[in-house]
Protein backbone atom coordinates (compact mmCIF):
# COMPACT_ATOMS: atom_id res chain seq x y z
CA UNK A 1 0.00 0.00 0.00
CA UNK A 2 2.71 2.13 1.11
CA UNK A 3 4.46 1.62 -2.56
CA UNK A 4 1.39 2.73 -4.46
CA UNK A 5 0.96 6.30 -2.40
CA UNK A 6 4.70 6.76 -3.26
CA UNK A 7 4.15 6.21 -6.55
CA UNK A 8 1.35 8.03 -6.74
CA UNK A 9 3.11 10.83 -5.12
CA UNK A 10 5.88 10.19 -7.74
CA UNK A 11 3.79 10.51 -10.74
CA UNK A 12 2.78 14.81 -11.14
CA UNK A 13 -0.71 14.37 -10.89
CA UNK A 14 -1.21 15.46 -7.72
CA UNK A 15 0.90 18.59 -9.04
CA UNK A 16 -1.26 18.77 -12.00
CA UNK A 17 -4.16 18.28 -10.41
CA UNK A 18 -3.09 21.57 -8.11
CA UNK A 19 -2.67 23.51 -11.06
CA UNK A 20 -6.34 22.22 -12.14
CA UNK A 21 -4.71 20.71 -15.56
CA UNK A 22 -5.77 17.02 -14.88
CA UNK A 23 -8.42 15.32 -16.83
CA UNK A 24 -11.68 14.54 -15.59
CA UNK A 25 -10.28 10.82 -15.02
CA UNK A 26 -7.15 11.85 -13.67
CA UNK A 27 -9.06 14.38 -11.12
CA UNK A 28 -11.41 11.66 -10.45
CA UNK A 29 -8.11 9.59 -9.49
CA UNK A 30 -6.66 12.05 -7.42
CA UNK A 31 -9.81 12.23 -5.40
CA UNK A 32 -10.27 8.77 -4.63
CA UNK A 33 -6.64 9.34 -3.34
CA UNK A 34 -6.90 12.27 -1.61
CA UNK A 35 -9.96 11.19 0.55
CA UNK A 36 -8.32 7.60 1.02
CA UNK A 37 -4.59 8.46 2.26
CA UNK A 38 -4.47 11.27 4.54
CA UNK A 39 -0.90 11.47 3.86
CA UNK A 40 -1.98 12.23 0.37
CA UNK A 41 -3.98 14.80 1.89
CA UNK A 42 -1.37 16.56 3.58
CA UNK A 43 0.79 16.63 0.90
CA UNK A 44 -1.59 18.17 -1.41
CA UNK A 45 -2.53 20.54 1.31
CA UNK A 46 1.43 21.36 1.73
CA UNK A 47 1.37 22.52 -1.96
CA UNK A 48 -1.18 24.48 -2.11
CA UNK A 49 0.42 26.56 0.89
CA UNK A 50 3.76 26.50 -0.92
CA UNK A 51 1.54 27.41 -4.12
CA UNK A 52 0.26 30.25 -2.27
CA UNK A 53 4.12 31.26 -0.82
CA UNK A 54 5.36 31.26 -3.81
CA UNK A 55 2.53 33.01 -5.63
CA UNK A 56 3.19 35.95 -3.06
CA UNK A 57 6.32 36.16 -3.67
CA UNK A 58 5.59 37.22 -7.31
CA UNK A 59 3.25 39.55 -6.15
CA UNK A 60 3.06 43.03 -8.27
CA UNK A 61 0.95 46.11 -7.07
CA UNK A 62 -2.15 46.35 -9.07
CA UNK A 63 -1.98 49.37 -11.23
CA UNK A 64 -4.31 52.39 -9.97
CA UNK A 65 -8.25 52.34 -11.20
CA UNK A 66 -7.75 48.61 -12.13
CA UNK A 67 -10.12 47.34 -9.10
CA UNK A 68 -12.59 50.17 -10.26
CA UNK A 69 -12.69 49.09 -13.81
CA UNK A 70 -13.12 45.01 -12.09
CA UNK A 71 -16.17 45.89 -10.30
CA UNK A 72 -17.59 48.00 -13.15
CA UNK A 73 -17.86 44.96 -15.11
CA UNK A 74 -18.62 42.58 -12.23
CA UNK A 75 -22.16 45.37 -12.16
CA UNK A 76 -22.63 45.54 -15.38
CA UNK A 77 -22.69 41.43 -15.34
CA UNK A 78 -25.20 41.61 -12.44
CA UNK A 79 -27.31 43.75 -14.18
CA UNK A 80 -27.22 41.93 -17.42
CA UNK A 81 -27.49 38.79 -15.86
CA UNK A 82 -30.94 40.65 -14.22
CA UNK A 83 -32.04 41.60 -17.10
CA UNK A 84 -31.76 38.15 -18.83
CA UNK A 85 -34.19 36.96 -15.71
CA UNK A 86 -36.47 40.11 -16.30
CA UNK A 87 -36.55 38.54 -19.64
CA UNK A 88 -36.56 34.99 -18.86
CA UNK A 89 -39.65 36.33 -16.44
CA UNK A 90 -40.98 37.88 -19.35
CA UNK A 91 -41.08 35.43 -21.53
CA UNK A 92 -42.68 32.73 -18.90
CA UNK A 93 -44.95 35.01 -18.13
CA UNK A 94 -45.81 36.00 -21.61
CA UNK A 95 -45.73 31.77 -22.26
CA UNK A 96 -48.60 31.49 -19.08
CA UNK A 97 -50.69 34.05 -21.19
CA UNK A 98 -50.07 32.89 -24.58
CA UNK A 99 -51.37 29.20 -22.79
CA UNK A 100 -54.10 29.92 -21.17
CA UNK A 101 -55.75 32.35 -24.04
CA UNK A 102 -54.63 29.10 -26.05
CA UNK A 103 -56.95 27.06 -23.79
CA UNK A 104 -59.59 29.67 -23.53
CA UNK A 105 -60.09 29.80 -27.55
CA UNK A 106 -59.89 26.18 -27.59
CA UNK A 107 -62.71 26.31 -24.87
CA UNK A 108 -64.51 28.27 -26.73
CA UNK A 109 -63.95 26.38 -30.17
CA UNK A 110 -64.89 23.70 -28.28
CA UNK A 111 -68.15 25.00 -26.89
CA UNK A 112 -68.91 26.69 -30.21
CA UNK A 113 -68.91 23.65 -32.03
CA UNK A 114 -71.07 21.86 -29.33
CA UNK A 115 -73.96 24.91 -29.98
CA UNK A 116 -73.28 24.14 -33.92
CA UNK A 117 -74.34 20.65 -33.60
CA UNK A 118 -77.09 21.48 -31.30
CA UNK A 119 -78.03 24.50 -34.44
CA UNK A 120 -78.05 21.75 -36.50
CA UNK A 121 -80.25 19.51 -34.98
CA UNK A 122 -82.59 22.16 -34.48
CA UNK A 123 -82.75 22.99 -37.95
CA UNK A 124 -83.45 19.70 -38.97
CA UNK A 125 -85.66 18.65 -36.83
CA UNK A 126 -87.43 21.84 -38.06
CA UNK A 127 -87.47 21.06 -41.37
CA UNK A 128 -88.90 17.72 -40.61
CA UNK A 129 -91.60 19.37 -38.60
CA UNK A 130 -92.09 21.92 -41.76
CA UNK A 131 -92.36 18.76 -43.99
CA UNK A 132 -94.79 17.10 -42.41
CA UNK A 133 -97.11 20.23 -42.12
CA UNK A 134 -96.55 20.49 -45.35
CA UNK A 135 -97.62 17.39 -46.14
CA UNK A 136 -100.30 18.03 -43.61
CA UNK A 137 -101.50 20.90 -45.51
CA UNK A 138 -101.14 19.23 -48.62
CA UNK A 139 -103.10 17.11 -47.48
CA UNK A 140 -105.75 18.85 -46.47
CA UNK A 141 -106.01 20.54 -49.41
CA UNK A 142 -106.22 17.28 -51.45
CA UNK A 143 -109.16 16.68 -49.20
CA UNK A 144 -111.30 20.16 -49.43
CA UNK A 145 -110.92 20.03 -53.05
CA UNK A 146 -111.26 16.68 -54.28
CA UNK A 147 -114.93 16.11 -55.78
CA UNK A 148 -115.23 12.88 -53.89
CA UNK A 149 -114.72 13.97 -50.68
CA UNK A 150 -117.71 13.91 -48.65
CA UNK A 151 -118.90 16.62 -46.13
CA UNK A 152 -120.10 15.24 -42.44
CA UNK A 153 -121.81 17.92 -40.29
CA UNK A 154 -121.03 16.53 -36.80
CA UNK A 155 -123.35 17.63 -34.02
CA UNK A 156 -122.85 16.93 -30.36
CA UNK A 157 -125.63 15.01 -28.57
CA UNK A 158 -127.44 15.85 -25.26
CA UNK A 159 -124.13 15.99 -23.22
CA UNK A 160 -122.63 18.98 -25.71
CA UNK A 161 -125.65 20.14 -27.65
CA UNK A 162 -123.33 23.45 -28.56
CA UNK A 163 -120.48 21.03 -30.47
CA UNK A 164 -120.52 21.75 -34.06
CA UNK A 165 -117.88 19.59 -36.18
CA UNK A 166 -117.33 19.47 -40.02
CA UNK A 167 -115.92 15.67 -41.09
CA UNK A 168 -114.02 15.59 -44.65
CA UNK A 169 -113.72 11.92 -45.50
CA UNK A 170 -112.20 10.38 -49.46
CA UNK A 171 -112.44 7.20 -49.54
CA UNK A 172 -110.88 7.30 -52.61
CA UNK A 173 -107.49 9.28 -51.24
CA UNK A 174 -107.96 7.36 -48.10
CA UNK A 175 -107.53 10.55 -46.16
CA UNK A 176 -110.13 11.91 -43.09
CA UNK A 177 -110.50 15.78 -41.58
CA UNK A 178 -112.40 17.17 -38.88
CA UNK A 179 -112.89 20.49 -38.16
CA UNK A 180 -114.43 21.10 -34.92
CA UNK A 181 -116.44 24.91 -35.49
CA UNK A 182 -117.25 25.20 -31.56
CA UNK A 183 -117.20 23.49 -28.24
CA UNK A 184 -119.41 23.73 -25.62
CA UNK A 185 -117.41 25.30 -21.95
CA UNK A 186 -116.34 22.97 -19.66
CA UNK A 187 -114.56 22.78 -16.32
CA UNK A 188 -111.14 23.77 -15.80
CA UNK A 189 -110.31 19.87 -15.06
CA UNK A 190 -112.17 18.49 -17.99
CA UNK A 191 -111.36 18.22 -21.80
CA UNK A 192 -112.45 16.96 -24.94
CA UNK A 193 -110.13 14.34 -26.81
CA UNK A 194 -110.94 12.53 -29.77
CA UNK A 195 -110.45 9.03 -30.40
CA UNK A 196 -111.76 6.74 -33.76
CA UNK A 197 -111.83 2.62 -33.55
CA UNK A 198 -110.18 1.24 -36.42
CA UNK A 199 -111.05 -1.79 -37.47
CA UNK A 200 -112.07 -3.07 -33.78
CA UNK A 201 -108.66 -1.17 -32.63
CA UNK A 202 -110.02 2.15 -30.24
CA UNK A 203 -106.66 4.63 -31.35
CA UNK A 204 -106.37 7.79 -28.72
CA UNK A 205 -106.07 10.99 -31.37
CA UNK A 206 -105.52 13.05 -28.76
CA UNK A 207 -106.90 15.84 -27.20
CA UNK A 208 -108.79 19.27 -28.95
CA UNK A 209 -106.94 22.24 -27.85
CA UNK A 210 -110.04 24.76 -27.14
CA UNK A 211 -107.69 28.00 -28.33
CA UNK A 212 -106.63 26.45 -31.39
CA UNK A 213 -109.05 28.19 -33.73
CA UNK A 214 -112.39 26.73 -35.43
CA UNK A 215 -109.95 26.98 -39.19
CA UNK A 216 -107.90 23.79 -37.67
CA UNK A 217 -107.96 20.46 -39.51
CA UNK A 218 -107.23 17.43 -37.64
CA UNK A 219 -105.88 14.22 -39.66
CA UNK A 220 -108.33 11.50 -38.62
CA UNK A 221 -106.70 7.62 -38.99
CA UNK A 222 -108.86 6.71 -42.15
CA UNK A 223 -110.51 3.12 -42.75
CA UNK A 224 -113.41 1.72 -44.06
CA UNK A 225 -116.14 1.69 -41.78
CA UNK A 226 -114.16 3.43 -39.26
CA UNK A 227 -116.00 5.53 -36.12
CA UNK A 228 -114.80 8.35 -34.09
CA UNK A 229 -115.62 9.87 -30.92
CA UNK A 230 -115.60 13.16 -28.85
CA UNK A 231 -115.49 12.43 -25.45
CA UNK A 232 -115.40 14.15 -22.06
CA UNK A 233 -112.33 13.20 -20.33
CA UNK A 234 -110.38 14.68 -17.39
CA UNK A 235 -107.43 17.17 -17.86
CA UNK A 236 -104.75 16.06 -19.60
CA UNK A 237 -106.55 12.93 -21.53
CA UNK A 238 -107.30 9.59 -20.78
CA UNK A 239 -106.08 6.33 -21.96
CA UNK A 240 -109.08 5.04 -22.99
CA UNK A 241 -112.40 6.73 -23.96
CA UNK A 242 -115.10 7.20 -20.80
CA UNK A 243 -118.16 5.96 -23.16
CA UNK A 244 -120.70 7.51 -20.65
CA UNK A 245 -119.41 10.80 -21.72
CA UNK A 246 -119.41 10.48 -25.61
CA UNK A 247 -120.29 13.51 -26.61
CA UNK A 248 -119.99 12.70 -30.80
CA UNK A 249 -120.05 10.21 -32.43
CA UNK A 250 -118.83 10.19 -36.51
CA UNK A 251 -118.93 7.30 -38.33
CA UNK A 252 -117.36 7.81 -41.95
CA UNK B 1 -5.27 35.16 4.93
CA UNK B 2 -7.06 34.06 8.11
CA UNK B 3 -8.91 31.32 8.02
CA UNK B 4 -11.86 33.48 9.63
CA UNK B 5 -11.92 36.02 6.48
CA UNK B 6 -11.39 33.29 3.76
CA UNK B 7 -14.43 31.55 4.91
CA UNK B 8 -16.29 35.35 4.94
CA UNK B 9 -15.52 35.99 1.30
CA UNK B 10 -16.77 32.05 0.41
CA UNK B 11 -19.88 33.10 2.56
CA UNK B 12 -20.18 36.52 0.42
CA UNK B 13 -19.48 34.35 -3.00
CA UNK B 14 -21.99 32.51 -2.29
CA UNK B 15 -24.65 34.66 -1.34
CA UNK B 16 -23.69 36.35 -4.41
CA UNK B 17 -22.77 39.79 -2.88
CA UNK B 18 -20.13 42.34 -4.79
CA UNK B 19 -17.94 42.39 -1.87
CA UNK B 20 -16.32 39.52 -2.22
CA UNK B 21 -14.82 40.03 -5.37
CA UNK B 22 -14.08 43.33 -3.40
CA UNK B 23 -12.36 41.50 -0.73
CA UNK B 24 -10.47 39.32 -3.05
CA UNK B 25 -9.29 41.93 -4.91
CA UNK B 26 -8.03 43.63 -1.74
CA UNK B 27 -5.89 40.11 -0.82
CA UNK B 28 -5.19 38.22 -3.74
CA UNK B 29 -5.29 41.21 -6.39
CA UNK B 30 -1.55 41.41 -6.61
CA UNK B 31 -0.75 38.35 -6.50
CA UNK B 32 -3.17 37.09 -8.66
CA UNK B 33 -1.78 40.35 -10.52
CA UNK B 34 1.59 38.69 -10.01
CA UNK B 35 0.77 35.45 -11.50
CA UNK B 36 -1.11 37.04 -14.72
CA UNK B 37 2.19 39.49 -15.33
CA UNK B 38 4.42 36.36 -15.22
CA UNK B 39 2.56 34.03 -17.79
CA UNK B 40 1.68 36.59 -20.81
CA UNK B 41 4.62 39.01 -19.72
CA UNK B 42 2.57 42.25 -20.64
CA UNK B 43 1.38 44.76 -18.27
CA UNK B 44 -1.70 45.76 -20.42
CA UNK B 45 -2.57 41.94 -20.73
CA UNK B 46 -1.77 41.06 -17.97
CA UNK B 47 -4.79 43.40 -16.61
CA UNK B 48 -7.14 42.71 -18.86
CA UNK B 49 -6.31 38.87 -17.85
CA UNK B 50 -6.98 39.83 -14.16
CA UNK B 51 -10.21 41.75 -15.38
CA UNK B 52 -11.32 38.67 -16.98
CA UNK B 53 -10.34 36.34 -14.18
CA UNK B 54 -12.39 38.34 -11.55
CA UNK B 55 -15.40 37.94 -13.86
CA UNK B 56 -15.05 34.36 -14.08
CA UNK B 57 -14.58 34.36 -10.44
CA UNK B 58 -17.93 36.05 -10.20
CA UNK B 59 -19.50 33.84 -12.62
CA UNK B 60 -18.12 30.45 -10.97
CA UNK B 61 -18.29 31.79 -7.78
CA UNK B 62 -21.20 28.75 -7.20
CA UNK B 63 -18.90 26.01 -8.10
CA UNK B 64 -16.14 26.60 -5.78
CA UNK B 65 -15.78 23.59 -3.57
CA UNK B 66 -13.59 24.49 -0.29
CA UNK B 67 -13.44 20.51 0.02
CA UNK B 68 -11.34 20.45 -2.97
CA UNK B 69 -9.11 23.31 -2.83
CA UNK B 70 -8.08 26.13 -0.81
CA UNK B 71 -9.73 29.21 -2.35
CA UNK B 72 -6.36 30.53 -3.23
CA UNK B 73 -5.77 27.70 -5.40
CA UNK B 74 -9.09 27.75 -6.63
CA UNK B 75 -8.26 31.84 -7.62
CA UNK B 76 -4.72 30.63 -9.14
CA UNK B 77 -6.35 27.80 -11.44
CA UNK B 78 -8.55 30.92 -12.57
CA UNK B 79 -6.24 33.03 -13.36
CA UNK B 80 -3.64 31.06 -14.24
CA UNK B 81 -5.78 29.59 -16.91
CA UNK B 82 -7.22 32.83 -18.28
CA UNK B 83 -3.35 34.19 -18.43
CA UNK B 84 -2.75 31.06 -20.83
CA UNK B 85 -5.27 30.88 -23.02
CA UNK B 86 -4.86 34.83 -23.82
CA UNK B 87 -1.42 34.52 -24.25
CA UNK B 88 -2.16 31.51 -27.19
CA UNK B 89 -5.70 33.64 -28.48
CA UNK B 90 -3.04 36.67 -29.02
CA UNK B 91 0.18 34.50 -30.10
CA UNK B 92 -1.00 31.62 -31.47
CA UNK B 93 1.75 30.83 -34.28
CA UNK B 94 4.97 31.59 -31.47
CA UNK B 95 3.60 29.53 -28.81
CA UNK B 96 7.12 28.23 -27.77
CA UNK B 97 9.14 31.43 -28.32
CA UNK B 98 6.61 32.99 -25.84
CA UNK B 99 7.07 30.50 -23.10
CA UNK B 100 10.92 29.67 -23.65
CA UNK B 101 11.79 33.49 -23.82
CA UNK B 102 14.24 32.61 -20.56
CA UNK B 103 15.94 35.96 -20.16
CA UNK B 104 12.55 37.85 -19.52
CA UNK B 105 10.60 34.81 -18.23
CA UNK B 106 13.15 33.57 -15.61
CA UNK B 107 14.72 36.45 -14.13
CA UNK B 108 12.91 38.59 -11.96
CA UNK B 109 11.91 41.61 -14.08
CA UNK B 110 13.29 45.27 -12.50
CA UNK B 111 9.91 46.48 -12.94
CA UNK B 112 8.32 43.90 -10.63
CA UNK B 113 10.75 44.81 -7.59
CA UNK B 114 9.58 47.41 -5.50
CA UNK B 115 10.46 48.66 -2.53
CA UNK B 116 7.72 46.51 -0.52
CA UNK B 117 8.48 43.34 -2.29
CA UNK B 118 12.28 43.69 -1.55
CA UNK B 119 12.29 41.35 1.17
CA UNK B 120 10.15 38.57 -0.26
CA UNK B 121 12.69 38.85 -3.25
CA UNK B 122 15.71 38.72 -0.66
CA UNK B 123 14.20 35.64 0.74
CA UNK B 124 13.16 34.27 -2.81
CA UNK B 125 16.93 34.38 -3.76
CA UNK B 126 17.63 31.67 -0.95
CA UNK B 127 16.09 29.21 -2.94
CA UNK B 128 18.39 27.91 -5.67
CA UNK B 129 18.04 29.17 -8.95
CA UNK B 130 17.54 25.62 -10.91
CA UNK B 131 14.77 25.01 -8.21
CA UNK B 132 13.10 28.44 -9.12
CA UNK B 133 13.05 27.70 -13.28
CA UNK B 134 11.43 24.59 -12.13
CA UNK B 135 8.84 25.73 -9.78
CA UNK B 136 8.28 29.07 -12.07
CA UNK B 137 8.00 26.70 -15.30
CA UNK B 138 5.41 24.15 -13.71
CA UNK B 139 3.58 26.78 -11.96
CA UNK B 140 3.36 29.82 -14.27
CA UNK B 141 4.09 28.72 -17.38
CA UNK B 142 2.17 26.00 -18.08
CA UNK B 143 4.29 23.77 -18.01
CA UNK B 144 3.72 19.79 -17.60
CA UNK B 145 6.76 17.80 -15.95
CA UNK B 146 7.61 16.78 -19.34
CA UNK B 147 7.43 19.76 -21.29
CA UNK B 148 9.56 21.32 -18.62
CA UNK B 149 12.04 18.72 -18.75
CA UNK B 150 12.10 19.03 -22.62
CA UNK B 151 11.97 22.80 -23.01
CA UNK B 152 14.76 23.17 -19.85
CA UNK B 153 16.77 20.54 -21.42
CA UNK B 154 16.30 18.63 -17.98
CA UNK B 155 15.88 14.86 -17.46
CA UNK B 156 11.92 14.14 -15.93
CA UNK B 157 13.75 12.21 -12.72
CA UNK B 158 15.34 15.36 -12.03
CA UNK B 159 12.70 18.15 -12.86
CA UNK B 160 10.59 16.03 -10.20
CA UNK B 161 13.40 16.16 -7.69
CA UNK B 162 13.83 19.71 -8.22
CA UNK B 163 10.53 20.91 -7.90
CA UNK B 164 10.31 18.61 -4.60
CA UNK B 165 13.35 19.89 -3.41
CA UNK B 166 12.18 23.24 -4.37
CA UNK B 167 8.84 23.40 -2.52
CA UNK B 168 10.74 21.87 0.46
CA UNK B 169 13.29 24.63 0.38
CA UNK B 170 9.79 27.43 0.13
CA UNK B 171 8.65 25.52 3.55
CA UNK B 172 11.93 25.89 5.34
CA UNK B 173 11.90 29.52 4.44
CA UNK B 174 8.48 29.95 5.09
CA UNK B 175 7.30 28.45 8.52
CA UNK B 176 4.47 29.10 10.15
CA UNK B 177 5.15 32.26 11.24
CA UNK B 178 7.34 33.80 8.34
CA UNK B 179 4.04 32.99 6.59
CA UNK B 180 2.62 35.67 8.48
CA UNK B 181 5.20 37.67 8.27
CA UNK B 182 4.89 37.41 4.14
CA UNK B 183 1.57 38.12 4.55
CA UNK B 184 1.11 41.53 6.33
CA UNK B 185 4.36 41.97 3.73
CA UNK B 186 2.00 41.85 0.98
CA UNK B 187 -0.96 43.07 2.02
Amino acid sequence: MKEKIKIFLDSDLLEKYLLGTTNQQESLQVERYLAMYPEVRETYNELQDNLEVFAKLHAVKTPEGLKNKIMARIKSENSSRRKFFRYAMAASFAAVMFAGASYFLWNQNQNLQEENVLVNNKIETLKEDMRLELEDVRNQFIVLNNPLTKKYNVKGNKNAKELKAVAYINPVKKLSYINVKKLPHLSKNQSFQMWAEVNGKMINLGIIDESAGQEKLLALPYADNAVSYITIEPKGGNNTPTVENIVAKINY
Amino acid sequence: MSVLLEKHIVELLQERDEKAISLLYEHYGDTLYGVAKKVVRDEELAQDVLQESFVKIWKKSDSYDATKAKLFTWLFRITRNTAIDKLRSVNTKSDKEIQMDVSDVYNLGVDSIKPEFMDVRENLDKIEDKYQIVLEALFFQGMTQQEASDELGIPLGTIKSRLKIGLRELKKIYGPSMMLALLLNLL
